[in-house]
């Protein structure tokens, strides 16, 4: 900016926040010594109406163009001033927050000392707002509408919103139908059953135009940014038409049988089936994967509904956010683990799940090994909360709910049965607490251990349980006929391919990671893409959907105005210094930079809307060609050489 | 040496992290020596090595790099990493023409670790006063 700096400078007394430990008209003063300094006034409160007026009139009468507020940390009224600037024409960047209350009177006591201090902050940012260049905001247009991967609870409650908002929706799920885990285990937390709720998100979904479903789909490009994607898909074939009425000769036909996963391998089922009642997108499924195209179900469908020779498609789309809701895997216990693997006696609580649901494998009769047990143990926190090399530190959430829920369930079926509940902590939180009294009410006994897990000894004789009682402070050993693990939540194993395709990162547990756990939970570090559900950490049915409408809400605000402001203080490439060596393009975070050919030079060139602002290509460039606005290196040198005193004017 | 001496530090510090606990400090009225200016910047990624070069020029008799803590905390997600590596280097460089590694911190504070911060400014302080002042000649920095 070639015209000549007109800095004002205000000095806050923040009542006596500041006042009372800075001598503020001693800061005055010498604010007003400091070069290019037209007026220095110090204010009991600058934030307020008249303080405020005051700033606008000066820039107006005295014709300033940078402003210093000695104040208040810039988190608080930064804004504040900033829309004071702009109020009074001027541009709103024009603006340095020197902190003088968070930074100096409220941590120290000598009013000499922090008198000296307050003015050497004074002095670095007026030395930097010298240098301060207005900033100008760019818009860009959004298309507004949203992609949702996966199609689990979260997923669709996210899908439902929008949709119900007037926002088009194309929900891409990997597997062949959509409901995710809550589908196929319903008591993951007492009340209403998971698969009712699916079900309910089902009729809604099927009654909206706006909802545009992709099963057996995965994206495989993403590009674009925030409110501007364009993404991939890769749609696998279907073979199975909507002329299909589930009459289910074909699956008699089907001569491959493999294991269901539906049914966490309780069951089997053919290359061709239907997963369960209810499933949606509706009609037969073949997978892929095992089928041999025999031809045999072709050969035994009346309607003509089934096309081996169906190919896989490739398609693009437009959208302006994303949201990735990809859900969890079950954490599957190692063979041998608790005795997993070695016998039929030992299973999974999501394996109990299936057996307690009347579609299930045995109609909702807990049968093991041909008969209803008479003992039961439950094991929680199986790979959970341990920091053994094959388990994972975090707790799960729903294990214990869902442990002492399908506990509680049992009883209430077959009173006879004999439950064993062995624990570390119990951790049925909220107002979930009252199974736990419940429990007790129906005899479920609590054993309660303390370091040393418990053992599950499968021996000819029978199954045993051998744990140390912490009341008792004795070892017991119980033998019981069936064994249910309480195994918790892991990142889904397809996870790494989202990742890669999205750049969405995962914290050290391997689940996605927020941008910020408190402040900006549902939104991913990258702008435009926020995510749901469990894939940020296991969370219940009911935490899952929450967060589906949290992110559909972020969504929205980020798209229905039609436009995004981005980032203002993003990085700028001047041309002349650039030679084009890329070394800023490894330095960014965001992928914002590339090399292009300009006049026969290879320069560098930012994609406004893609860079964040962080400033790290700056730091890397070695010619000083890359720059961040509000942040430049003439910009921080400057406040830099204050330290040390400048002459007067 | 004069016991009243206060050595002076700069400290370039992210905006999301390490600035907010310094706020949060301040909010909770956390005494502290009063040795220490503060830079801020978006992100420890942005601390230029030249800015802390400028720094000792300028009269610092020490320099903190501070940001938030690895791996996740980042707003930018990995500007702390390219502020480790730069860091590694620097205190390399820095050591050679003779600046104590005691002068050169890196430091990872969370917007939550006011505590940490004031520690870190506390020890830092401390360390400095024993160190004395960063002494200057013709031929460059040299201690001795």
């Amino acid at each position: 900016m070639s015209e000549k700096p007109r800095i004002g400078i205000y000095i806050c007394h923040c009542g006596l926040n500041i006042a009372g430990t800075v001598d503020v008209e001693e800061l005055a003063r010498y604010a007003a010594s400091l070069p290019d300094v037209i007026v220095a006034r110090d204010y009991v409160f600058m934030c307020s109406e008249p303080g405020q007026n005051l700033i606008k009139e000066d820039i107006k009468e005295k014709e300033l163009n940078r402003i210093v507020i000695a104040a208040c940390s810039p988190s608080m009224h930064e804004q504040t001033f900033r829309s004071v600037l702009e109020s009074a024409g001027l541009n709103k960047y024009l603006l340095e927050m020197a902190n003088i209350r968070e930074h100096c009177s409220w941590i120290h006591s000598d009013r000499r000392k922090a008198t000296e201090k307050a003015k050497e902050i004074v002095r670095m940012a007026a030395s930097k707002a010298r240098y301060l260049e207005p900033i100008e905001e760019k818009t860009f247009p959004t298309t507004r509408n949203v992609m949702i991967l996966g199609g689990g609870v979260a997923g669709m409650r996210a899908a439902i919103e929008l949709a119900e908002y007037g926002f088009e929706v194309y929900l891409v799920e990997r597997k062949p139908i959509l409901g995710g885990k809550s589908a196929v285990i319903g008591y993951i937390s007492p009340g209403i059953r998971g698969k009712e709720i699916v079900q309910k998100m089902f009729e809604r979904i099927r009654g909206n135009p706006r909802i545009h479903v992709f099963t057996q789909a995965e994206l495989i490009e993403l590009k674009g940014f925030a409110g501007n994607f364009t993404g991939k898909l890769r749609i696998h074939p279907k073979h199975v038409n909507e002329r299909c009425n589930e009459c289910g000769e074909c699956e008699d036909a089907c001569p491959i049988e493999i294991s269901n996963e539906y049914d966490f391998s309780l069951s089997r089922r053919k290359a061709i089936y239907k997963p369960f009642p209810g499933s949606y997108p509706e009609g037969y499924i073949i997978d892929d994967r095992v089928c041999v195209k025999c031809g045999e179900c072709v050969r035994a469908c009346r309607r003509k509904a089934i096309d081996l020779d169906g190919e896989e498609k490739l398609i693009e789309i437009k959208f302006g956010a994303l949201i990735i809701a990809v859900g969890y895997d079950p954490y599957r216990p190692s063979k041998g683990e608790f005795g997993y693997g070695l016998s039929d006696s030992v299973l999974t609580l999501f394996q109990l799940e299936r057996l307690l649901d009347e579609d299930g494998p045995t109609r909702g009769e807990p049968i093991v090994r041909g008969k209803i047990p008479e003992t039961i143990a439950f094991v929680q926190c199986v790979g959970s909360r341990s920091t053994t090399p094959s388990s994972r530190p975090y707790c799960s959430r729903m294990c214990c709910t869902s442990a002492l829920t399908n506990a509680i369930r049992l009883k209430e079926k077959h009173p006879e049965i004999e439950i064993f509940f062995i624990y570390r902590d119990i951790m049925t939180y909220g107002s979930d607490e009252g199974l736990y009294e419940e429990a007790g009410k129906r005899m479920i006994k609590f054993i309660k251990y303390e370091g040393e897990p418990p053992q599950v000894q499968i021996t000819p004789e029978g199954v045993f349980i051998e744990v140390t009682d912490y009341l008792l402070q004795e070892s017991i050993r119980i033998p019981v006929d069936a064994v249910i693990l309480s195994t918790g939540m892991i990142p889904p194993r397809d996870l790494g391919d989202v990742i890669a395709v999205t750049r969405a990162t995962c914290g050290e547990e391997g689940f996605l990671r927020e941008a910020h756990i408190k402040l900006a939970p549902v939104e991913s570090p990258t702008r435009g893409i926020y995510i749901a559900g469990s894939v940020s950490g296991p969370k219940n049915i009911r935490e899952s959907i929450i967060s589906g409408s949290a992110a559909a809400a972020k969504a929205m605000a980020l798209i229905s105005r039609g436009e995004v402001v981005a980032e203002p203080m993003i990085a700028k490439v001047d041309e002349e210094r650039c030679s084009g060596c890329g070394i800023c393009i490894s330095a960014c975070p965001y992928n914002a930079i590339s090399i292009e050919e300009k006049e026969g030079d290879r320069l560098a060139r930012v994609e406004d809307a893609l860079c964040m602002g962080c400033g790290t290509c700056a730091s890397a460039c070695p010619s000083g060609a890359m720059q961040q606005l509000g942040f430049k290196d003439i910009q921080i040198r400057a406040q830099i050489s204050a330290l040390s005193e400048v002459e007067g004017k | 040496m004069n016991r009243e001496w206060t050595p002076r530090i700069v400290a370039f510090v992210c905006n999301w992290c390490t600035y907010a606990a310094a706020d949060l400090a301040g909010t909770s009225r956390m005494q502290q020596p009063d040795s220490v200016r503060i830079v801020r910047l978006m992100c420890s990624g942005r601390a230029d090595p030249q800015f802390v070069l400028e720094a000792i020029a300028n009269g610092a008799d020490g320099v903190i790099v501070a940001g938030c803590h690895p791996p996740s905390d980042c707003h930018y997600q990995e500007g702390n990493y390219r502020a480790f590596r730069r860091f590694m280097l620097l205190r390399r460089v820095l050591e050679s023409m003779g600046v104590e590694k005691e002068r050169f911190r890196l430091e990872w504070i969370s917007a939550s670790e006011a505590r940490k911060w004031v520690e870190v400014v506390r020890s830092m302080t401390e360390d400095l006063k024993r160190l004395g002042p960063l002494r200057r000649d013709e031929e460059g920095i040299k201690v001795e």
